[in-house]
């Protein structure tokens, strides 16, 4: 049995553990051990504050899918079959759509002289064209976009089990919908909502393609950073550095939503 | 018996070495690398095609936006594919400091005496030039734009949108010059001055751009009304017909240069080629296709180039001593290295 | 949603129909301005015309991409299948609390954010020589597609009756025998899935692509970041547009796939 683990395992040691075992090892010693790549994160107002604008993007998007996804994977479970499959098509489409034509298409729509401005000044809502795109609301726009499948496809799959039956039966006790929405559904649903939630949150922590097309140099995400110091400085301890402690958050976010939640349940596997 | 099977074999081995050196010398070929695009097209009629004819060689093209890491990787492992390489003049300087490439054999290149000592070093010789210009819209300020660095931060007198390089390099340079600095008394650059100054227009800046296509589109559309500028893209907007003007003052003059990896199989031809791509006919002969001008001066007295077609180009004696010259080796430096990252900090604040 | 009352359903149903709306106009507005006869970017375009199309078609860089993507994806897809549903088969099968942890780690190229592992496989490969080779992006696409081919091939065993393998076997079969001729025909509707899944993910996948691949091994994806953040050309659209018909149809397949496993 084990025998046929071997090549998959292979695969990820030599091409996942070692990769990360050499950023480790690259991010402590540089002609000797040092802890400077470190002590930079800390020091230097870039690193900090590069950190500090992923964890409030990654929130922003985080709240925004969850609102936006909530009413699309309800509807999806509540629908009869037929149109559920059209909402989860149009869920899943974009899903499997490269995240470079996406960028692309918000490039085009959201620019200054693009789709959307146009529509707003001719129907006189604005004088000026807005700044929607090379900045942060770019970057939140297109990540948003990209990420919200991954907040809907969890919901769904939860929202789906719990029985029309109970609504009805909450309902039919004299409970206001609201009131059966928030004390039936809403934590019926919660395993969802934080599978759907971790995985955005995590995801964009990391993002790269939508912040560099969509922000326009200006908002510098950690994967930026890490992408700068390897390409543009080459300064592969500082890349290392920002890599790991970007990992090892990712991994105390898994860590504490495992406890509460199976990863592979949240992945799929089980 | 054995002495003849001995003699046999020890001329046969000598007869494959000969074989295989023929075969070498008569498919001597060379792998030259650049950056790809139109720009490596004009090379190809212009210089590679006329060199590989010179040399009798082969000249294999092969094309990278970031030639470094693959550079650090052959030499790493003793695998040269690439023997030639177009870059930035200062990945060359960085490149020798890190023993990446061969020092240069400047018997094989007599041309080399021809460049000004700002376009050349010890392991490169500059290959072309483009300057950074300041352009503006005519259809916003007529044909009396801004003239200097210090009108593009002037923003009562020159009201409009504006848009600079979101890079350290040359946009320190250019802050610089509008606090004053003289053209030939920025370096060392006065980092700290420079992020001051940058951080007074800072708030005027409607765009960063980080590409030379994405420059060209905003100054054509009409983005932005006033732009930093390579001189080649405001040149081919221009042509398009877009109302747009520059000009060379207090431009800032770059060049990217040739160097060869080190432990390369073809060093010499390779060296020969360096030669050829830095002779004054082929160095004029560029410029007709694409707006880039020749780092070898003397190209300018073959007569090639049209007079008119001279004055648009970056190194035409009247643009350059109106500009400043970039100094590649101050940004190889430490401090460079320093101030380059010290942008993010800056596009962050 | 307390979607009450009439009123309540419509305001609903609007507000869902405008998010599906922003997740789907991106997509699809990409498609007729591929079909625009301007360089400037307007919606709709003004005159239809297929020269994006061509110019994409003609141009020898684009062409060269393409082929490395489809080769690379077609290897990758080639390699991870087969590894993914040894590795499937083995987890489904095996009682040890050690595969929950061997689960997990199979897992973790999804995990894992892609620009780490990116940056990490870039210094590996260069400290190997493995940067811009065809063999450096298959390997690691085929780490980064294994987990769809696992989740997809385990979605199949879990709904399959082992029991009927076992029967194979008490007739005589051997164990690789008894999963091709038994096991291997029902749950392929899922290992089909799992191989489309591993395709469009190398297709699709640009971090690890930007950061190794190059010269004459340049996939399509890191042609299209690099022109992306170039001047923007039409001919993206049309690039667009084909890779979104292939995501399409590969989509389809893998739905028609997926309704005949169950």
């Amino acid at each position: 049995m084990l025998l046929l683990l071997a090549p998959a395992l292979a695969v990820v040691g030599l091409l996942l553990v070692l990769p990360l075992g050499w950023l480790a090892w690259q991010s402590i010693y540089q002609d000797g051990f040092t802890p400077e790549h470190y002590l930079r994160i800390l020091q230097e107002d870039i690193y900090w504050n590069t950190f500090r604008l992923t964890f409030s993007i990654s929130a922003s998007v985080t709240v925004l899918a969850a609102l936006l996804g909530f009413p699309v994977a309800y509807a999806a479970a509540r629908l009869p079959p037929r149109w559920a499959t059209v909402v989860l098509a149009l869920v899943v489409i974009p899903f499997w759509t490269s995240v470079l034509v996406r960028a692309y298409a918000w490039l085009v729509l959201l620019q200054r002289r693009g789709v959307i401005n146009q529509v707003l000044m001719d129907l006189g809502i604005v004088d000026e064209p807005l700044a929607l795109v090379h900045n942060a609301t770019g970057t939140i726009i297109g990540t948003v976009h990209v990420l919200l499948p991954f907040m809907v496809l969890p919901l769904y799959a939860v929202m789906r089990k719990i029985p029309g039956d109970l609504l009805n039966a909450a309902a039919s006790l004299g409970a206001r919908p609201g009131y059966v929405f928030a004390r039936v559904f809403l934590p019926l649903s919660a395993p969802g909502l934080l599978a759907g939630a971790m995985l955005v949150f995590v995801l964009c922590l990391g993002f790269y393609i939508t912040p560099e097309l969509l922000g326009g140099g200006r908002t510098i995400m950690v994967s930026m950073l890490v992408q700068r110091n390897v390409e543009l400085y080459h300064r592969w301890g500082a890349a290392s550095a920002v890599g790991l402690t970007l990992l090892f958050v990712v991994f105390a976010i898994f860590w504490i939503v495992d406890r509460v939640l199976p990863l592979e349940r949240v992945y799929g596997a089980r | 018996m054995s002495v003849i099977r001995r003699e046999a074999t020890r001329l046969a081995a000598a007869l494959a070495v000969c074989l295989a050196a023929s075969a070498a010398a008569a498919a001597d070929q060379i792998t030259f690398v650049s950056q790809g695009g139109s720009y490596q097209e004009a090379q190809t009629k212009a210089i590679l095609d006329p060199a590989a004819k010179a040399l009798g060689i082969t000249i294999k093209q092969d094309s990278s936006a970031d030639a470094y890491p693959v550079v650090k990787t052959q030499v790493a492992t003793g695998k040269i594919v690439w023997d030639v390489i177009d870059v930035a003049a200062g990945y060359c300087l960085r490149g020798a400091a890190e023993g990446l490439l061969e020092k240069l054999d400047l018997a094989l290149i007599p041309n080399a005496k021809d460049l000004d000592p700002a376009f050349r070093s010890d392991h490169a010789v500059g290959y072309i030039t483009y300057s950074t210009v300041l352009a503006w819209r005519t259809d916003k300020y007529g044909k009396n734009g801004p003239q200097t660095w210090a009108d593009f931060w002037d923003v009562k007198k020159f009201p409009g949108r504006r848009s600079l390089r979101n890079y350290a390099r040359p946009t320190l340079e250019i802050a610089l010059m509008a606090d004053g600095v003289p053209a030939d008394k920025l370096y060392p650059l006065d980092v700290a001055r420079a992020y001051r100054k940058l951080a007074e227009i800072k708030p005027h800046i409607t765009t960063w751009w980080t590409s030379g296509g994405q420059s060209a589109q905003l100054i054509r559309d009409g983005e932005v009304d006033m732009i930093m500028a390579w001189n080649g893209r405001v040149g081919a907007v221009m042509k398009d017909g877009a109302k747009v003007d520059y000009h060379y003052n207090q431009a800032v003059l770059e060049n990217t240069s040739l160097c060869v990896l080190k432990g390369t199989p073809n060093r010499v031809a390779s060296m020969k080629f360096l030669n050829e791509a830095i002779a004054p006919r082929n160095q004029a002969a560029l410029p007709l296709l694409i707006d880039y001008g020749p780092v070898n001066l003397k190209a300018y007295d073959t007569g090639i180039i049209p007079a008119a077609r001279a004055a648009q180009l970056p190194t035409h004696p009247d643009n350059f001593r109106r500009q400043a010259v970039l100094s590649a080796a101050w940004w190889a430096s430490p401090e460079g290295a320093k101030a380059e990252e010290g942008w993010l900090a800056f596009m962050q604040r | 949603m307390p979607a009450s009352g009439r009123w309540g359903k419509v305001a609903f149903a609007l507000l869902v129909g405008a998010i599906l709306l922003f997740l789907i106009a991106p997509v699809v507005i990409v498609v007729p301005m591929s079909f625009s006869d301007t360089r400037f970017m307007s919606f709709p375009p003004e005159r239809w015309s297929l020269r994006w199309y061509r110019a994409y078609l003609e141009s020898a860089a684009w062409m060269d991409a393409t082929r490395v993507s489809l080769s690379v994806a077609f290897l990758t897809t080639l390699v991870a299948t087969p590894v993914g549903v040894a590795a499937a088969y083995a987890i489904n099968a095996s009682t040890l609390r050690a595969v929950r942890a061997f689960q997990l780690v199979l897992l973790a190229p999804l995990m894992v954010p892609i620009i780490i592992v990116a940056a990490g496989i870039f210094f590996v490969y260069a400290k190997i020589g493995l940067i811009t080779t065809i063999a450096g992006l298959v390997l690691a696409h085929v780490m980064l597609a294994l987990p769809y081919v696992l989740v997809a091939t385990l979605a199949g065993l879990r709904s399959f009756d082992m029991t009927q393998e076992m029967v194979a076997r008490s007739l005589g079969m051997n164990r690789m025998r008894s999963f091709l001729a038994v096991t291997l025909p029902q749950i392929r509707p899922s290992v089909v899935t799992g191989a489309l899944f591993a395709f469009i993910a190398s297709l699709d996948e640009t971090v690890v692509a930007l950061f190794i691949s190059g010269g004459d091994n340049q996939t399509l994806t890191k042609r299209m970041f690099t022109a992306l953040r170039d001047e923007i050309d039409p001919t993206i659209a049309a690039i667009s547009s084909l890779l979104i018909a292939t995501s399409f149809l590969l989509v389809l397949l893998t739905g028609s796939a997926g309704r005949r496993a169950r």
